[in-house]
Parts: structure tokens; C-alpha cells; sequence
């Protein structure tokens, strides 16, 4: 899914906080970055981190560079397994006009060596925030990996329904498109109660990016459970 | 001993059967999917309860022609389609990973033809 196409179809159906959060890597992000520059959308950067126990976990990171830095870092932790295009699907990145820059050669659907207690920690050491992924869903969740939703440093846990049929221990809770294909972009967006100029005190366009101690306010605000 | 022999000694039922018979070579019992993709071998069936579409893609990924579900977890519809396409069977048993694992090593043990 180009991330041109993303922004645009994420504008054309009212989103206006965009988060492009692709399997254990960011490569995308800097076309994401540009793509919402132009579609008039206020990005975050990040990934949908798979953690040693494979639990999904969404990092998000208000500026490009420090979701690039994570990236790299993240990286060295996945095993080394080669991708097989064919079967596996082709895992590219691309530049601001959809063409293709590069290709991830190991697979990216793998658990890396960081663990759920762990990756909190990690993320938060980048300045980004954490939210574990589909907390209710039967694949690659905590429930689903752990029986259970543990508790941890998250600003929010994401939740495939709302009310969740699971406990959820108090924490602020969005929904999200969790997008493999493009019909699924923007669905099931969530409310955030915040303004743009709290979010982006210095501007859209500024070097700063986002304040993300503002957004991990504005996500405590979400209801709870 | 082929998928379907497997199928029979096992009492499995067989939720997806569109496949071309093969023999196995032992199995691979794990919930983790980066694991199976690390350390499981071609021609191994897989023995898990991680029922989901991502399970087959492994599974064809590491070329592990059979998945056998325990502890009667449901098979969803696009993890069968999934298999389907793929060619990959999917059996489904109410016992339980240890009782499925032995149960098959054994068999294998016994098999004079198969190295385990």
C-alpha cells in the first residue's frame, strides 16, 4: 500500500491524525511524511512492533528522525530469516512518487529479541509512545499470546471492538484500522480530544514534529473500560 | 507415513483436505511463529494452536505441508481459504499439543523408513 495512496484515502474520508505503523520497520515513513504534508494531514512515524512473545505493539514517535533512529535500532534485534517474495509477499519502500527505493530482504513478520516487559522502556528511551496492538484479538495480542492484558508503561491499549471483552485494566483505549489493504484505510478511527496547536505547538511544518507528552495526555482523556 | 495416514492414526479430522498427499518427515510442535520459521524443517507437519491465516503463510513459508490444530481451537474461514489456495492441509483434533506430539512421535519412532 503506497503511502501516497494512504494519506489520501485517510483525508478523503475526514482522518486528520495519521499514524503509518508497517511491521518492525519505518522505511516507509519518510514518503508517509511527505504524502501527509501534501494531503494535509498531521502524521506520527512509527512501526507495529512484534515483540519475542509476539504481541504486536504499536510505537509511535512524533518526528521522523527519531522513528528512523528506533527503526535502526529495532532492526538489529529481528532474526535473520529471508523473505520469499512470492509466498510472503514483497516487503519495498518507496520515495515520494511511489517509486521503489529498496527492499527488505529478511522477513518482517518475525518476533524480535525484546520482550513485552522490555519494549516500553526502548521506545521511551526514542521519546515515542507505546500502545499494544488489537489487545482483543485471537492472533498476535496479549491476549492472545499471554491469556491476559498485562500491565506496562502504554498510553493506550488498541482495541479491535469497543467495549472490549476483555479486561483492559483501566488504561485509555482506541480503535484503529490496523489497514493491510487499502478498503480498510480509515476505518474505525477513534476521537482524540486535543487541539492541533497542543499537539504541534510550534506549527505543522516545524522541526520539533509532534509533542508527544501533549498526545499522551490528550490519549489519557480516551475513555476507559 | 503421508498427511492423510497421519489423519486416520491420529483420529484428526481433516478441515481442509484440498491437498496433494505427501509424506511427512516428523513435526514441529510450537505457538510462536517466528520459532517455527527459525527452526522447523521442510516436510514436517506442524502442531500448534495458532489457528489463524498468519499460521499457513509460515507454514508455506517453511514448507510444512500439514497443520494440525489441538485442542479443538476453532479454524477460521480465511485461515482454511488461506490453506486451501496453498494447498496445505489442516486437520483438527480435540487433544492436546503433548498428546498430538507424542502420539506422533511415536508413530515415527516406529516407522522403519523415516528418520525422526
Amino acid at each position: 500500500m503506497s503511502p501516497r495512496l494512504l494519506a489520501s484515502k485517510a483525508a478523503a474520508r475526514g482522518v486528520r491524525l495519521l499514524a503509518l505503523t508497517d511491521h518492525n520497520s519505518s522505511l516507509n515513513c519518510p514518503a508517509f511524511d511527505s504524502a501527509c504534508r501534501t494531503s494535509g494531514i498531521t502524521p506520527l512515524f512509527g512501526m507495529e512492533a512484534c515483540t519475542r512473545e509476539e504481541v504486536h505493539v504499536l510505537c509511535l514517535f512524533g518526528h521522523l528522525d527519531t522513528a528512523m533512529a528506533f527503526s535502526e535500532a529495532w532492526t538489529r534485534l529481528l532474526p535473520v530469516i529471508p523473505n520469499n517474495p512470492e509466498k510472503m509477499g514483497d516487503q519495498v519502500y518507496v520515495d515520494d512518487e511511489d517509486a521503489i527505493i529498496g527492499e527488505v530482504e529478511y522477513y518482517l513478520g518475525v518476533g524480535a529479541e525484546c520482550g513485552l516487559d522490555e519494549i516500553g522502556a526502548l521506545v521511551q528511551g526514542f521519546g515515542g509512545l507505546v500502545i499494544p496492538a488489537h489487545v482483543d484479538r485471537a492472533a498476535f495480542s496479549m491476549t492472545s499470546q499471554l491469556g491476559f492484558v498485562m500491565h506496562g508503561p502504554w498510553a493506550a491499549l488498541e482495541c479491535v471492538r469497543l467495549p472490549p471483552a476483555t479486561d483492559t485494566l483501566g488504561y485509555p483505549l482506541i480503535t484503529s484500522s490496523d489497514a493491510h489493504y487499502p478498503e480498510h484505510i480509515a476505518r474505525r478511527p477513534f476521537v482524540l480530544e486535543a487541539e492541533t496547536d497542543e499537539l504541534l505547538p510550534n506549527g505543522p511544518a516545524s522541526a520539533s514534529g509532534m509533542d508527544m507528552s501533549a498526545l499522551a495526555e490528550a490519549l489519557r482523556h480516551r475513555p476507559r473500560a | 507415513m503421508t498427511i492423510r495416514e497421519m489423519a486416520k492414526e491420529l483420529g484428526c479430522e481433516l478441515v481442509q483436505d484440498e491437498f496433494e498427499d505427501a509424506e511427512l518427515s516428523g513435526g514441529y510442535t510450537s505457538d510462536l511463529l517466528s520459532d517455527v520459521m527459525a527452526h522447523a524443517r521442510a516436510g514436517e507437519a506442524l502442531i500448534t494452536i495458532q489457528a489463524h491465516k498468519n499460521t499457513v503463510a509460515v507454514a508455506s513459508l517453511a514448507n510444512l505441508p500439514a497443520i494440525v490444530a489441538c485442542n479443538s481451537r476453532p479454524i477460521p474461514p480465511d485461515m482454511i481459504e488461506a490453506a486451501r489456495e496453498e494447498g496445505i492441509a489442516i486437520l483438527r483434533t480435540k487433544e492436546t499439543q503433548y498428546q498430538v506430539s507424542g502420539h506422533l512421535f511415536a508413530l515415527f519412532a516406529t516407522s522403519t523408513d523415516r528418520a525422526i
